[in-house]
């Protein structure tokens, strides 16, 4: 049901092959046709480029801190993608689900003066709900959840403003719960046991990478994820095997809802303030980690480290390019020729991997 | 063929049907209740803002305006009719607009000229997209997010954020120009329609890209290259984007990189409020043109009243909703009538 786009059929081969892929070390193809393998490599080579033409791109401070913390917002932004794509639908909603999320956050702090925990929970619990309301339209009416997502992204625009206008204060939220400065500027080497101090990493991480974590035990393991994963596959079959097909979207989107919330919140943190523009540059990057990682848009497998790979190799592409001193503007032509060539060097591993693999 | 194509949407298209029957075939059909509803919105209207809506240069900007709309809406139309959809039209339309105005300003070519060369650069782009999308087999909406992500960073490339205007004063004249009270550019845009309407209706090409969108096995089976209409559908998209970007340079006077900033969303609303199922296999030309005047209406009510900007969006988006809503519980009931 719902697959979002009409394949001509002669894909279809190709992504059962991909599905199997995707899930456990493909049988029958070379090692080298594992996408996460050359996404690797091709990060690896971008550093060592980077760093040979501009030495600042090691630099700790300058560099290797502030990557890390947009990686983590970037990473969660994918994530929350793919929680909708296991399904073979879109959250095209996921910039404004971040943004009216990061609105309760700080209105909670700003209001309740709430600790910064509470306000992150109430603000999940806000994602969830909108996340589950856009999955109840879909599998309550069937239809298309690029339309619905769209359409929610549309309303939610309009809506965010509104409320930073009317019931916030103008477009950003002055309140600094306690922590919350600590979470933006510490890295672990500000803490110290005796000599030994950690590495210079932001404290954010750790939280991006327990998402992340989480996310890949729950479609690995848990019986929710992997009914969620088969409904993906083949609604039908799902159906007909008794899983509560409509439940599982609706959970789906609402956990979808749920990340793009923490990236939100993990975007405030960055920028140091909860602020009527959050979510705003999610809709591309959400596509980019998943989709350069190999989880496919027909739904039925995913892959969470090739997101995080798929998310570190953009942002070493955008901090590199930075550094080179390109704009803004023609960051983005690089950025989307590397989308380009990426997916189309896939195709080509893939056939070559299946030519071999139909031979042998 | 015609079942193949579209089982559901038979508006007055069955065979042998007396008039009444049509009639009521009419009624119950999508373009109807458009058409009820941006009558009674554009009454609604005109009557709350004290006849204000009927003075002559207000009743021109809502239609100079509603040439665009009218334009990217198809484009995303001729996608949607094989099942693809174009991200990029959006980002193709400011920069054909960004591109044409500067062959005017910086290279001096006559209007014309640069007129027919970004239309035919929209057409380009077009056939770039529809080519990646065949050649690689990857998703179309992955493809032309990509070549969206370029453009957009082409489009400021023509001039940074700089702004070219003082070009052709032929073209801005023509642009702003009216036929007896009726916009140019609100012609151009109603005669391009047309045009589409026929390409889809009368057109082997046409019947062909809707055969290929309704059921690609089908389609392949009849002798047609799905492939092929993929690619057509995305040229036919690229042209018709540039042709809002020109209809942009000629209505506004100065042009920016700014410029399809704002019509991605607004492409999908006009096909999808007017009925377009996204599947593929079905058109509707003037359920699109009907969709793009409601929404029209919707910010010129903004505009009248002196709304916040926001109130637009979310109404869009409900609007949107709803529309979506209704055509499924219609084509429920229409099923459970069968």
């Amino acid at each position: 049901m719902n697959v979002p786009m009409q394949q001509s059929d002669a894909t279809v081969p190709t992504d059962e092959l991909a599905t199997e892929s995707a899930q456990r070390p493909p049988r029958g193809l070379p090692f080298w046709a594992n996408p996460r393998l050359g996404l690797l490599a091709v990060i690896v080579v971008l550093v060592l480029v980077f760093s040979s033409l501009r030495s600042s791109f090691l630099n700790t401070d300058l560099t290797l801190v502030p990557m890390q913390q947009d990686l983590s917002v970037f990473l969660v932004v994918g994530l929350a993608q793919l929680a909708v794509l296991s399904l073979g639908h879109m959250n095209l909603a996921v910039p404004r689900m971040a943004a009216i999320s990061a609105f309760a956050m700080g209105w909670c702090y700003q209001h309740l003066s709430v600790p910064l925990w509470l306000g992150l929970v109430a603000g999940l619990i806000v994602g969830a709900a909108v996340g589950a309301l856009a999955g109840w339209i879909i599998s309550a009416t069937g239809v298309n959840s690029f339309v619905v997502t769209l359409a929610l992204d549309f309303a939610l625009v309009g809506l965010v403003s509104l409320l930073y206008s009317h019931i916030g204060d103008g477009v950003a939220f002055a309140a600094h719960p306690a922590g919350m400065n600590t979470l933006r500027n510490d890295t672990f080497s500000d803490y110290c046991a005796g000599n030994v101090c950690g590495p210079p990493v932001p404290l954010i991480v750790p939280i991006a990478l327990l998402a992340a974590v989480l996310v890949a035990l729950l479609f690995r393991l848990s019986r929710v994820g992997r009914e969620i994963l088969m409904t993906g596959s083949n609604a039908r079959a799902a159906r007909l095997s008794g899983i509560p097909v409509s439940r599982r979207v609706v959970q789906a989107h609402a956990l979808s809802g749920t990340l793009a919330a923490l990236a939100g919140f993990l975007l405030a943190i960055n920028s140091g303030a909860f602020s009527a523009d959050i979510g705003n540059s999610f809709l591309l990057p959400s596509f980019l980690g998943p989709v350069l990682g190999g989880t496919l848009l027909s739904g039925g497998a995913v892959s969470v480290l090739g997101t995080i790979f798929g998310a570190a190799l953009t942002e070493v592409i955008r901090t590199g390019l930075n550094l080179l001193n390109f704009s803004v503007q023609d960051l983005n032509i690089y950025i989307g020729l590397v989308l380009l060539v990426a997916l189309s060097l896939d195709r080509v591993r893939h056939v070559l991997a299946e030519r071999r693999g139909s031979r042998a | 063929m015609t079942s193949t194509i579209d089982p559901t949407s038979s508006d007055a298209r069955r065979i042998g049907s007396g008039n009444a029957l049509r009639l009521r075939e009419f009624v119950r059909s999508t373009d109807f209740t458009l058409i009820v509803l941006a009558a009674a919105g554009f009454v609604v209207l005109a009557s709350t803002t004290g006849g204000n809506l009927f003075t002559g240069q207000t009743l021109k900007a809502v239609f100079q305006y509603l040439a665009v709309p009218i334009l990217v809406g198809l484009a995303q139309m001729a996608v949607l009719a094989v099942g693809q959809m174009n991200l990029s039209v959006g980002v193709v339309t400011g920069f054909t607009a960004m591109v044409a105005a500067w062959l005017m300003v910086r290279v001096g070519l006559p209007a014309p000229v640069a007129v027919l060369a970004a239309v035919l650069l929209g057409g380009a782009i077009g056939l770039a997209n529809g080519l990646l999308v065949v050649l690689t087999r990857i998703n179309g909406f992955i493809v032309t997010l990509a070549t969206m992500t370029v453009i957009d960073g082409l489009r400021y490339g023509v001039n940074g954020t700089g702004t070219f205007q003082n070009y052709s004063s032929g073209l801005v004249k023509l642009g702003q120009g009216s036929l007896v009270d009726v916009p140019n550019v609100f012609i151009l845009a109603v005669l391009v329609a047309l045009a589409v309407a026929v390409f889809f209706r009368r057109a082997v090409l046409g019947r062909q890209l809707l055969a290929s969108g309704g059921n690609p096995l089908a389609a392949r089976l009849s002798g047609i290259s799905n492939d092929r209409a993929i690619v057509m559908a995305h040229v036919l998209s690229g042209l018709l984007a540039g042709v809002a970007g020109i209809v942009d340079v000629a209505l506004s006077g100065s042009v920016n990189a700014s410029i399809g900033d704002d019509l991605l969303l607004p492409s999908f609303a006009a096909p999808i409020i007017g009925g377009v199922a996204l599947t593929g296999g079905v058109v509707a030309v003037l359920g699109t043109c009907l969709a793009a005047f409601i929404v029209r209406l919707i910010d010129v009510a903004q505009a009248q009243y002196s709304i916040d900007k926001s109130w637009v969006d979310l109404i869009v988006g409900a609007v949107v909703l709803g529309a979506v809503l209704v055509t499924q519980v219609r084509i429920g009931k229409k099923g459970a009538r069968t």
